[in-house]
């Protein structure tokens, strides 16, 4: 039977921490026998993290959700980090060229050009769409694949043999928030477990002290639809993303207000809990929830130490700040976002999510170009273009790029009519979407759009197929990995997903085998 | 048409496939070979059913050659080379008993038979790619498929056989000899399982536990030192009954467990996705599920209000509430007229909702195609729909019938006023728009300005496109507004979230984060108000719009006052509602693409006439051309638990309201003494709420992919007990709350039991479990004395950081500030769907936009960091040391007592008082250097001592035994 047909309410094995592992191999051991296990792993009145070296890996820790899980089969790559747009990147002025749009400027895209369009009226989300335009923005081919980038990327254009491009990739709908959940979660509606929340459910960690799933949002604020695109939905909790903040202390609560407590006086407070909650324990033997939670007090702790030295930039050299565009205003905040990001996966944190672009005043601060497709992602592109490059270029150099995949994508592309005559409307029929990293072939061009971007012609990709090949990657298989919710073993990919061939090369077959 | 007409119907498309199939020449009978490519159709359509991927009966598999070689129960199905000595041709054809398929499925044709024979007798060839196609799913279960390829499954009696669809039985109470275990049935029940398995139960709990028990879990509140000391010392033998008994009285009972029953019906003050506008009456629907549960209303009832308490013959304002049921689900609320496949993914969600939640069937499932486990048909999907389909969103107004109807006659009195003077205003600001548009156009690229000035007629169909741009706001005014007009009288809320939170100045409005973040873009954020149009109008004209305004403003201020309402339901026919927000029909008009409408207004008036839309079979909204071109389904109950006879609409009995009386049907069936599931899923759950996992360990799946019942004859019983019992939940929770299995201890330990059953299914030790998020931030504040105890009424906004709201703008939220306004119990705090509070979100806070079956709880350290470190958590602290020396001024080791009792509800052993004034005398020298050197905190001098004691207090919040139940 396939692991949908199972009967098993239990079978959410992913989410088993090692002492219930033995409970239900028949090994139960009491409270004190577990108090015992704690102080040996040496996480009982741990010593206060200080460097990184103490921040780095599992060891010693021995309850968390975060510890790693063996992958279904051997992964080409061990973390991920998603660079989402938000707001909808415009194709057909990024990477996917159109010279037919300039031929066809000025014209009705229903009915007018063959074979594009159809005679309907097209739909638009703001309603009132335009006739075809031409983008104002330069094209030209860059790197030996000769590779189409618009003028807006100087900086992306010199690594296109790197990056494997879907031209094709398609969606359900023409709404940010639907649309951010499809990509995000694989599914339209609201209440999805995001793909980063499968994914640390899958994997665990490489690093227990810090969180396993971590987001960083634009600075001005977050995303179209929040939290709920890096929520955990039926998962346990302990698998939704953790935000990280630029500024202060990177998690929330991570530390007490100073005018509360200290630090200093938590280690005297953690140590005093952690004797009491042990004598608790001793007194229920085979309650593994207890220990769990004497645990990660003591990660809580580690964390502390852990997280804000995972993202302290200023270790980092002048040249490596400056690759990240760190030195102009412009491009900082993106560039400590991708700098940051690095440093995570360097540190073991299993997947990491960029946002570009905050809904505060949407049409300025997302990339969500109604009113003037120029003025937008001059605007946006820039902020991104160089951090982006800079990122990649530092994976590649530190040799992090074969064990870590890089997604790039937007919730849509937009419309090839104009909008107001200057924008552009929303375009779920197609977008570009990048891969690169975790062994994927660059200088790809996968799929293609309609002549003028309007729809994906060839090779339609769906998020359940790039979901799919994102597990893929990582040595999950996307049948396999489940999680029982209300009467059914439920997926990312629900009940579809096709593995990208050119995505996941010659290895494509190791579902098959393992 | 009745339920079995629309069975015809089914029918009748599976006769339709059938002919087609029998329409092709009957070749393969004459021809040399028949291969498997042949005989696969014939057994795909007549045997998968149940010998196929879904369905094993008698362990028999007929998709492979392989398969029916090994055959099922009664040995292998096929001789290769003898179709005579074949069982499976020998039960298709007759000669073996019983006869395949089983009635009332249709025997093979002898055209079939044949084909089987001859397959058979050439040696039954059969290639892979064959194999391959059997894999493929029988018809009712592909997915989508349109409704000329579906063909209904038969459901057949083995499907009605099912235990969870047979009425639950009256099992005699087993007996026991232990008297501590025979007198209350529930124990007979569970000890007899325990002895079953050589399971030795648990010794009772000391009082201590139980009174702290039985307030968490009765009341989500800690019991006081002194009504912990009344309750050890009472020594009457009815002690701990008196207690259960005053209870389940309190009034804090019904904010405990209102809360799980709004995790069944997803409930949420927010309606999601991209707007997550505020539900504004949606906290009258909570307010009655506490009084509900407080009043004991019994549960067929509370079902029967939530599904139709509209239809009633006589409503009341709580049965009228009670359907806010369906509003309080996650809705786009914008342009929903322009996407028709909302609607189907709104009936999809009650449908959901009302079958996994009151009734654990998965009915949803089958909305694409037959459900893949359980007997439930796409057709039956549809059904249901239809069952559903009459109601539209309504807003009651409550309260005084009179005053209801003068508010609703002055307010079209003073609309029908202001429409000509709106008209005046646009008429006198109509040149200044055009003028505006002239100066606009100038900056506009030359295209368009080409586009514009060439005449209509001469345009091209790109310079229409172009030109209508910018030419279609000159008459209507603002463009963001247009269509945002609502049919008031009829709707009150439905279009509106009243408070505009992008533009507004309010504390957590994205207002003052647009400024901060404009500054942060190095551009000034134009002020509010000003995207109205730049244009000027003259003085005098100015004049004249100014009077205009005050006229409106003047007759606006004679409506009275707003009665109270609620965002309800009624019948009525959607495809005539009024435009919500981001909706641009011109009011009057409705999607031409649903054809003719019989109806004539969007609420039946008594005298009108009233028929619910047509369901179309396999209709999702997304082309409704192509919707409504299938035929339609008539409303039904699920075939497998369906009798044939039930009616399906029930009208109220009234001459002032109209309505199709199906949602009456529907919930009168669900909660019927004879539904064998309704009584049983809530005696589950109420199981499940008590100790923490079900009988049936799915509370909302009691299908096949559900895990069967751990004491199934004692769920019978306690189902039946409860139907017996009026439907009363406080009946049962006595029961259960007074058995001797709700009582034992948790810190029992026996190694052999842990052996047997070592997640404790057999509950032979009470289980210990965490406290839900919402119960942790109430039991808390009920520690530090600081809790709020005002009941009901709108929901508050618990203090947030600034950076939460700032990671998620939509919709409303108020920024607050700790204080004893933000300390209410948790179920009144506002529940926001798209961002919840980071102390419940790292408590597994349960997803509030589908029923919650179960929820989860899981461990990590952001628990640990909010629980260490929110100023929420800090600052209760504090409060908790405070009130230890207010009740406890005596000395450190009667402060050290008075927090045990407080927070654990007991006294602390000698070591542990040792170890605590050992701390406290430490952290006193520790701290003394800090306190010294610190200026006053929040005005107040804290002392060392102080400082010492709040440490240990918040250490005390921090234990595993006052954050679980013991």
């Amino acid at each position: 039977m396939t692991p949908l047909c199972e009967n098993n309410a239990g079978n959410n094995q992913r989410y088993i921490s090692r002492r219930d592992f033995w409970f239900k191999a028949g090994m139960g051991i009491g409270g004190v026998a577990l108090v015992d296990l704690l102080a040996r792993d040496g996480l009982l009145a741990a010593e206060p993290a200080s460097g990184p070296g103490s921040c780095l890996g599992s060891a010693g820790i021995t309850d968390s959700p975060y510890l790693p899980k063996p992958p279904h089969f051997k992964p080409r790559a061990k973390s991920v980090i998603h660079l989402f747009m938000s707001g909808g990147v415009s194709h057909i002025d990024t990477f996917d060229y159109k010279p037919a749009l300039e031929k066809y400027h000025g014209v009705a895209l229903a009915g007018g050009i063959a074979g594009v369009g159809g005679d309907g009226e097209i739909i638009v989300r703001q309603g009132y769409p335009g006739p075809l335009m031409k983008s104002p923005f330069k094209f030209k081919q860059h790197g030996q694949s000769g590779s189409w980038v618009s003028e807006l990327f100087p900086h992306m254009s010199t690594i296109v043999d790197d990056l494997a491009f879907i031209h094709s990739a398609t969606g359900k709908s023409n709404d940010h928030v639907l649309s951010h959940y499809e990509w995000n979660t694989g599914m339209i509606l609201m209440g999805f477990p995001s793909v980063g929340a499968w994914v640390t459910y899958g994997l665990g960690s490489e690093n227990g002290n810090l969180p396993a799933y971590v987001v960083l949002y634009d600075h001005r604020g977050g995303p179209f639809s929040g939290p709920t695109n890096w929520h955990a939905g039926f998962l346990p909790a302990a698998y939704q993303g953790t935000v990280f903040r630029p500024v202060g202390d990177p998690i929330l609560d991570l530390k007490p207000d100073a005018q509360y407590s200290s630090v200093e006086e938590e280690r005297r407070k953690l140590d005093a809990l952690a004797s009491i909650n042990q004598n608790h324990a001793e007194k229920h033997p085979g309650v593994s929830d207890l220990s769990a939670r004497i645990s990660s007090y003591e990660l809580a702790y580690r964390m502390q130490g852990c997280a804000p030295e995972a993202i302290d930039i200023s270790q980092e050299s002048e040249e490596t700040k400056q690759l990240y565009g760190l030195n102009d205003r412009v491009t900082a905040p993106f560039g400590r976002q991708c700098l940051m990001a690095r440093r995570l996966v360097e540190r073991g944190v299993r997947f990491v999510q960029l946002y570009s672009g905050a809904i505060v005043n949407q049409n300025v601060d997302t990339w969500d170009a109604h009113g003037n497709i120029m003025e937008n992602h001059t605007m946006h592109a820039a902020e991104v273009d160089k951090p982006i490059t800079g990122l990649i270029t530092d994976l590649k150099r530190r040799g992090l790029i074969d064990e870590t995949v890089v997604l790039w994508q937007s919730e849509f592309g937009r419309m090839p009519v104009s909008q107001r005559a200057l924008g552009r409307d929303h375009n779920p029929g197609a977008q570009t979407v990048w891969m690169c990293g975790g062994g994927i072939q660059g200088g790809q061009h996968i799929g293609a759009s309609d002549e003028v971007g309007y729809q994906a012609a060839e090779q339609i990709i769906w998020n359940h197929d790039i979901h799919a090949s994102l597990l893929h990657l990582l040595g999950l298989d996307h049948k396999r990995l489940t999680y029982y919710f209300n009467g059914r073993n439920m997926r990312l990919t629900d009940v579809h997903g096709e593995l990208i061939p050119q995505i996941v090369g010659a290895t494509g077959k190791e579902t098959a085998t393992a | 048409m009745t339920r079995s007409e629309a069975g015809r119907l089914g029918l009748a498309l599976a006769l339709a496939f059938l002919s087609c199939v029998l329409a092709v020449p009957p070749l393969a009978a004459q021809a040399a070979e028949v291969t498997g490519k042949d005989v696969l159709p014939i057994l795909q359509k007549n045997c998968f059913q149940c010998h196929g991927a879904d369905l094993r009966m008698a362990n028999l598999d007929l998709r492979t050659p392989e398969a029916i070689l090994q055959g099922g129960d009664s040995g292998p199905a096929l001789v290769p080379g003898s179709a005579e000595e074949s069982l499976i041709y020998a039960r298709v054809s007759g000669q073996g008993q019983p006869q395949m398929p089983m009635a009332p499925l249709p025997a093979l044709s002898g055209h079939d038979i044949l084909v089987l024979k001859k397959w058979i007798d050439q040696g039954a060839s059969w290639n892979a790619a064959d194999s391959a196609r059997a894999d493929t799913q029988a018809p009712g279960d592909k997915a989508n498929a349109s409704y000329d390829e579906y063909v209904e499954r038969v459901i057949t009696d083995e499907m009605r056989q099912w235990w969870a669809f047979q009425k639950p039985v009256r099992h005699p109470t087993p007996k026991i000899a232990d008297s501590r275990w025979s007198a209350n049935p529930v124990d007979a029940f569970v000890r007899a399982a325990m002895d079953a398995k050589g399971l030795t139960p648990a010794p009772q709990a000391d009082r201590n536990t139980l009174i702290r028990r039985a307030y968490l879990d009765l009341t989500g509140l800690l019991p006081t030192p002194e009504q912990v000391d009344a309750f050890v010392n009472d020594a009457s033998p009815r002690a701990y009954e008196a207690l259960v008994e005053r209870l389940l009285a309190s009034d804090h009972y019904g904010e405990r467990w209102g809360r799980f029953w709004l995790d069944v019906v997803r409930y949420a003050d927010s309606s999601g996705f991209e707007h997550d506008r505020t539900l504004q009456t949606a906290w009258r629907y909570r307010d009655y599920v506490i009084k509900a549960l407080n009043e004991d209303k019994p549960y067929n009832q509370f079902l029967i209000e939530q599904i139709a308490g509209d239809e009633l013959d006589e409503p009341t304002d709580d049965s009228l509430i009670a359907t806010a049921y369906y509003r309080v689900g996650p809705r786009v609320r914008f342009r929903e007229k322009a996407n028709p496949h909302y609607r189907y993914d709104y009936m999809d969600d009650m449908i959901r909702t009302t079958f996994q939640g009151f009734m654990g069937m998965s009915v949803h499932c089958a909305r694409c195609h037959d459900h893949k486990f359980d007997p439930i048909t796409r057709m039956d999907y549809y059904r249901t729909v239809g069952m559903f389909y009459g109601h539209v969103s309504y807003d009651h107004l409550l309260g005084p019938k009179e005053e209801a109807q003068e508010w609703s006659r002055r307010k079209k009195e003073v609309l029908r006023a202001i429409a000509p003077l709106e008209k005046a205003i646009a008429e006198i600001e109509a040149p200044y728009k055009r003028q505006e548009f002239e100066e606009r156009l100038k900056r506009l690229p030359e295209d368009v300005q080409i586009a514009v000035r060439t005449p209509k007629e001469a345009r091209t169909r790109g310079q229409e496109l172009l030109a209508s741009q910018f030419e279609r706001n000159l008459d209507s005014g603002d463009e963001d507004a247009a269509g945002m007009g609502i049919d008031l009288g009829k709707i009150v809320f439905a279009a509106s979230d009243n408070v505009d939170y992008r533009t507004s100045a309010l504390p957590g409005g994205a207002l003052e984060f647009a400024k901060k973040s404009a500054a942060a873009n190095g551009r000034p954020l134009a002020p509010a108000g000003q995207r109205q149009g730049g244009f000027k109008p003259s003085p005098e004209d100015q004049q004249k719009i100014k009077a205009l305004r005050d006229q409106i403003a003047a007759l606006e201020e004679t409506v009275p006052e707003l009665p109270p309402a609620i965002e309800g339901v009624r019948d009525g026919d959607y495809r005539l509602a009024p435009n919500g927000p981001g909706d641009n029909l011109q009011p009057g008009q409705y999607d031409p693409a649903f054809g003719k409408i019989e109806n004539t207004s969007y609420v039946p008036e008594p005298g009108q006439k009233f028929v619910v839309p047509p369901v179309h079979f396999t209709a999702n909204g997304m082309v409704v051309e192509e919707d409504i071109k299938a035929p339609v389904v008539e409303p039904g109950f699920v075939t497998v638990l369906a009798k044939g006879d039930e009616a399906v609409a029930r009208p109220p009995d009234r001459d002032d309201y109209v309505s199709s009386g199906r949602r009456r049907a529907l919930a009168e069936w669900i909660a019927s003494d004879e539904n064998p599931l309704t009584a049983r899923v809530l005696v589950n759950r109420l199981w499940y709420w008590h100790f923490g996992k079900g009988i049936v360990a799915t509370p909302g799946n009691f299908g096949k992919m559900g895990v069967p019942p751990s004491h199934p004859e004692l769920l019978d019983w306690l189902a039946t007990e409860f139907i017996r019992q009026g439907w009363s939940i406080k009946q049962m929770q006595r029961l259960l709350m007074n058995s001797e299995t709700y009582k034992m201890a948790s810190s029992f330990y026996d190694a052999d039991n842990i052996e047997k059953d070592p997640t404790d299914t057999f509950l032979w030790r009470y289980p210990v479990r965490r406290l839900e998020g919402e119960t942790i931030r109430d039991v808390i504040l009920s520690a530090s004395g600081q809790i709020n105890l005002e009941a009901g009424g709108e929901a508050f906004y618990p203090a947030i950081p600034d950076s939460v709201r700032e990671g998620y703008q939509a919709g409303r939220w108020i920024l607050t500030k700790e204080g004893p306004e933000t300390w209410r119990r948790s179920i009144y705090s506002y529940w926001k769907r798209g961002m919840k509070l980071p102390m419940f979100e790292v408590h597994d806070q349960p997803d509030p936009n589908v029923t919650t079956e179960k929820r989860n709880i899981s461990t990590v350290s952001t628990q640990a960091l909010t629980l260490l470190n929110s100023e929420f958590t800090l600052l209760q602290a504090r409060h908790l040391a405070d009130r230890v020396v207010r009740e406890a001024p005596a000395d450190l080791s009667a402060q050290v007592k008075r927090l045990y009792r407080i927070t654990i509800s007991r006294a602390p052993s000698e070591r542990e008082l040792a170890f605590a004034l050992k701390f406290l005398n430490e952290e006193r020298e520790l701290l003394a250097i800090r306190i010294s050197a610190s200026d006053a905190v929040d005005g107040v001098e804290r002392n060392a001592a102080q400082a010492a004691l709040t440490n240990f207090a918040h250490v005390m919040l921090n234990t595993n035994e006052f954050l679980y139940f013991n």
